[in-house]
Formats: structure tokens, C-alpha cells, sequence
């Protein structure tokens, strides 16, 4: 007894060392959980009020850049209104109406928030972006990240007042995409490297499309509506075992510089995957 | 009580040069400075382990907090501060035998720079083993690994000779 005593007292920065190992690890694996706890993160209370004041202060500096950005989007929208306007025009006078098509088009069931940047990063293999709207805010996990320029990612967790994103820039990030012109739909996926580019894969071979041509949303995930940009191809490559497409992307969102960004929510959400749920609980049964 | 207060400005120093500064700083999208090693590398020759483990294992924790990567820099500071006196032991001249801070008022240049890149090449082997957690991609695992470190290994040159000269 004495001599294991002995033991532990000599060798006891051995045992303190594999508590700390221990509970970093514990830490590591429990981030990993999608349950994981928001206090050992940037959307936890410390580290988040930090960043919300350092980055209120670098803000200042984005504005010019922020504003022409913003401006170019108004004028898309701009345009883009005027013609919708002159279709819905033109559709009145056909009476189009009467079918209601249009009508629920428009009411597309989806709604946005703004949101800042507190917290981004660019070099991690899994990287995280930190926002200032939480829960209390309306924001909740699973909402779609979008900028001016394209989409950035997915809401992760939420606490009171702040969220953490899965940008497109983490390994574990998916997104159902197509390219614009083909139907067929695959999903986009980071493998870690150039924070510029993005990869397609398995996208079957029958698919319409050349180098050059945009990539967007399917819609069918229930995160994102469809047809919002993402960004170019790049460069068409055949995968591992030669039966799909792999097609390296260009992606229109600049990371680097990412200051204020939109959030969407379906409304339909919950219902949606719900019932893509209970499909699964099926499978698990039969 | 002084050295605890005095370690603490150090340990905050550290911390907010690292979460504020050098953590959004990334070359080529693979390389980063991990400046808040200089804490570890400059502890006491006789500070007793389990004393350099624990500061080492806070100031990690607190940077994985800014970095969402909670437990890798834990694990890996808190490793190198169990292994820094095996390597420090192999760089002190013959008959010093007081305490003293690792720099270059005690070792020759070779010796500290030597001694400053075995411990960083032991964190940042082990911080990207813990991050990319595979060896499925070893180039982009090599790559990270050695330009991290060198690239740290610079930052520390810089500072000790802005520190030699006043």
C-alpha cells in the first residue's frame, strides 16, 4: 500500500498530465458531437463578447467595400423586381392569376435575417464562422448562410445571442447543389486546403456542362432555397472509381473579407424534416 | 505571489497576441504563427512540471475557445510543456547550474534556436495529428506542419533578438 502510495507521489506529473490530455480530449470529442456545449466556443459567452467588441472596432474598416457590395445587390434586385414587375403585368393580363401559380411562387415560404461576422476563420480544416444574432434573435440551428455574393454555410448551434456557423469551408459541410442549365444534383464538399475553392461530387455523367458555368442551390436540402448562387466550375475531373464527375468550384464568397451576412429559414422546416424523420424511422424498422 | 501575478500578465499578454493577432494571420492557407508558444519556451528552468503543465493546458484551453478547436491546443501545449524539460535538459552548457529564463543571455543562438524549434516541431506535430485526425492526407499534413513551424520558429528569432537588444 505504502509503496504504491510512494508510486503516485513520485510519479504525479505523469498523472496530472494524463488528467489534462484526458479532459482535452473529452473536449474534443464532445465539440465534435452535434450536441456539443457553445461555452468552449467563439458563440459562448466569453470568447463571443470579446469578439463582438474587437470586431465592432475592424468593421469600420469593411465599410467601403461592405457598401459597394451592397449596392451592386440593390441593383440586381432593382432590375430584377422591375422585370418581375413587367411579367406580373403581363401574366394580369392573360389572366394567369386564376391558377394562382405565380401567387404561391412569390410566397415562397422562406424568411431572412441580417446578422454580423464576429468570428471567422480560414486556415483550420474544420473552420467556423461566429455571428451575432442567437436564439433570442430567432435564429436557429440549421438555417442557411448567405452573402451578397453566394452562399457561405449553415447555422451549427445557437445560444442566447450568438450562433456558430458551418461555412462551406469545413470538411464536414455538405450542400445539395446543381449547375445552372443541368437538373441533375449532387453535393458540394470541402477537402480542406485553398479557402477559394469548393468540390462537386458525384455528379453523374450525364450531366450538361462546361468549365465556365455557375453553380447553385438545388433546393432540395430544406436549408437553402434553390437557384442561390455558389459559384463557378472550375475544372472537370473524373472521380476514384471513374462513375461520376468531380468538378472543382470557384466559390464567389470571399471568406477572407466576410462581414455581414443573411440567414433563411423555412418555415416549412420542421414539418419538412419531420417527415423526412419519420421516413427514416421507417427504413430503420422494415 | 509576485511570479504568480507576473506569469498571469505574461500568460494574458500571450493570449490576446494569439487570439487577436497571429490566429487570423495564415499563410497559403496552411501556415500559422503560434506566438503564445513563447510562454511555454521561456518558463523557468526550474519551474516544476506540473506547474508548466497547468499554465500550458489554460492558455491552450483559452485559445482553442477563440478558435473553435476546443481541446487540440490543450492537448497539444499541455504536451509540450510535459516534454519541454527533456529538451531544455539538452541544451544547457556545462556548469550552470542556477535558475534561469531560456534566451540568448544564457545559451548561444544555436543552442536556443535549436532548443525553440524541437518544441515547436513537438506542438504543431501534435496539434495537426489532433485537427486533421487521419493520415489519409499526409503532404497537406506535412505541409501544415512544417510551415507552421517554421514560420513560428521565425517569430520567435524576431522577438529574442528585439529582446536582446533592450
Amino acid at each position: 500500500m505504502r509503496a504504491l502510495f510512494d508510486f503516485l507521489v513520485k510519479h504525479n506529473d505523469w498523472f496530472l498530465f494524463l488528467l489534462l490530455e484526458g479532459i482535452s480530449l473529452v473536449l474534443l470529442v464532445r465539440f465534435n458531437n452535434y450536441q456539443g456545449a457553445t461555452f468552449f466556443t467563439s458563440a459562448g459567452s466569453v470568447a463571443g463578447n470579446v469578439y463582438s467588441v474587437f470586431m465592432d472596432a475592424n468593421r469600420y474598416f469593411h465599410l467601403k467595400k461592405e457598401n459597394d457590395g451592397l449596392l451592386a445587390q440593390n441593383l440586381t434586385l432593382t432590375r430584377e423586381l422591375s422585370e418581375l414587375k413587367e411579367q406580373l403585368v403581363e401574366y394580369r393580363n392573360k389572366e394567369a392569376l386564376q391558377n394562382d401559380s405565380l401567387v404561391n411562387s412569390i410566397r415562397s415560404g422562406y424568411n431572412y435575417l441580417t446578422a454580423n461576422v464576429i468570428n471567422n476563420s480560414l486556415n483550420s480544416v474544420n473552420n467556423f464562422i461566429t455571428l451575432n444574432k442567437g436564439s433570442n434573435d430567432g435564429v436557429r440551428s440549421e438555417m442557411g448562410v448567405f452573402s451578397s455574393d453566394g452562399i457561405v454555410g449553415v447555422v451549427y448551434q445557437v445560444s442566447a445571442n450568438r450562433a456558430l456557423v458551418i461555412p462551406l469551408l469545413n470538411t464536414k459541410s455538405s450542400v445539395s447543389c446543381r449547375v445552372r442549365g443541368s437538373e441533375s444534383f449532387c453535393s458540394l464538399s470541402w477537402d480542406g486546403g485553398d479557402p477559394r475553392y469548393s468540390n462537386l461530387i458525384d455528379l453523374p455523367r450525364y450531366a450538361q456542362f462546361a468549365t465556365g458555368d455557375t453553380v447553385v442551390t438545388s433546393g432540395f436540402s430544406s436549408i437553402f432555397p434553390g437557384d442561390l448562387p455558389v459559384g463557378t466550375v472550375e475544372k472537370i475531373d473524373d472521380s476514384a472509381d471513374g462513375m461520376f464527375y468531380t468538378v472543382r468550384v470557384k466559390l464567389f464568397v470571399d471568406f477572407s473579407s466576410l462581414t455581414s451576412v443573411f440567414l433563411v429559414g423555412n418555415d416549412d422546416y420542421t414539418e419538412q424534416s419531420n417527415l423526412e424523420k419519420n421516413k427514416k424511422q421507417l427504413k430503420v424498422g422494415s | 505571489m509576485h511570479t504568480f501575478l507576473n506569469r498571469l500578465k505574461y500568460f494574458l499578454i500571450a493570449a490576446v497576441i494569439q487570439v487577436l493577432l497571429f490566429s487570423h494571420i495564415h499563410l497559403f492557407g496552411y501556415a500559422t504563427v503560434y506566438i503564445y508558444l513563447l510562454f511555454i519556451i521561456k518558463m523557468p528552468r526550474f519551474a516544476t512540471r506540473n506547474e508548466q503543465m497547468v499554465w500550458a493546458f489554460a492558455l491552450g484551453l483559452v485559445v482553442d475557445m477563440f478558435s473553435n478547436t476546443p481541446g487540440i491546443n490543450a492537448a497539444a501545449a499541455t504536451l509540450l510543456a510535459f516534454m519541454r524539460d527533456y529538451v531544455l535538459a539538452m541544451f544547457i552548457p556545462n556548469g550552470i547550474t542556477e535558475d534561469f529564463t531560456p534566451g540568448t543571455r544564457v545559451l548561444r543562438w544555436g543552442a536556443y534556436v535549436s532548443y525553440a524549434a524541437i518544441c515547436t516541431l513537438i506542438f504543431c506535430t501534435a496539434l495537426f495529428l489532433l485537427e486533421f485526425f487521419t493520415l489519409s492526407h499526409p503532404l497537406h499534413l506535412a505541409i501544415s506542419v512544417s510551415g507552421s513551424t517554421l514560420l513560428t520558429l521565425l517569430f520567435v528569432i524576431v522577438f529574442e533578438s528585439l529582446n536582446r537588444r533592450n
